[in-house]
């Protein structure tokens, strides 16, 4: 990990024009701004965590299964319409 | 949109299911950052079910991750989720409208049915172009219950 010492004001610049600035320094924490292309998606890190860990948990192979699929559809149509 | 049979992408047998047909030539949805935990699954196809709620978003490389998905407004008619700017330019849509929205269906071992509310997937049928969408702020149910346990 590289670690920096910033000041409010000061940044530091990732790759090719990513660039995390501090922006206030307060009691509740830090505000951060990020200026990033579009193409690069910036989260925060445990939500990122948190997503990473349910798309894990939902990965179902019997999803191939037309059978599987239809047992499931038919359990749901006690609920959704 | 309307179900047809497409020939099957490197290692999936599509002969026996319908796919979603998402207007286009290519029924390859592009993931261009993959999926939170699957980066590596940039390309992925959407099969409908057998007329039911139900699809089946498959990616046809890198890890295997195969997920069953629902649309997240039948299992909340209220759900609502704004794209952000730089979602829309992801996506190639301007205005966010004709988007396909999926939420991935996780059954739990209880057998408890619930629906990721909160990062749904997005398609651009027009663009071939899909992201899942991570909240900013207002955080939806990350396991939506559809159906308990002891239901169905």
């Amino acid at each position: 990990m590289l670690v920096f010492t910033r000041r409010r004001g000061e940044a530091i610049i990732i790759g090719d024009g990513i660039e995390v600035r501090v922006l206030r320094v307060g009691r509740d924490g830090i505000r951060l701004g990020v200026v990033a292309p579009a193409s690069v998606p910036v989260h925060r890190q445990e939500i990122h965590a948190q997503i990473s860990q349910a798309n894990r948990a939902a990965v179902d192979p019997a999803a191939s299964d037309p059978a599987y699929r239809a047992a499931m559809a038919a359990r749901l149509k006690t609920r959704v319409p | 949109m309307t179900s047809e049979s497409l020939q099957p992408a490197t290692g999936l047998d599509a002969s026996k299911h319908d796919a979603v047909a998402v207007e286009g030539s290519n029924e390859i949805v592009l993931f261009p950052q993959g999926l939170p935990g699957f980066e590596s699954c940039r390309s992925f196809v959407l099969f409908s079910a057998e007329a039911g709620p139900l699809q089946w978003l498959s990616s046809v490389e890198g890890a295997a991750a195969s997920f069953l998905t629902i649309d997240p407004k039948l299992v909340m008619p209220t759900f609502r989720y704004t794209l952000s700017r730089t979602d829309l330019a992801r996506l190639g849509s301007t205005d966010g409208s004709g988007l396909l929205w999926l939420a991935i269906v996780l059954i739990e071992p209880d057998g408890t049915l619930t629906a990721n509310l909160r990062a749904p997937i997005v398609i651009n049928p027009t663009s071939m172009v899909g992201q899942q969408v991570l909240p900013h702020d207002c955080l939806y149910p990350l396991r939506h219950v559809i159906v308990p346990a002891s239901a169905g």
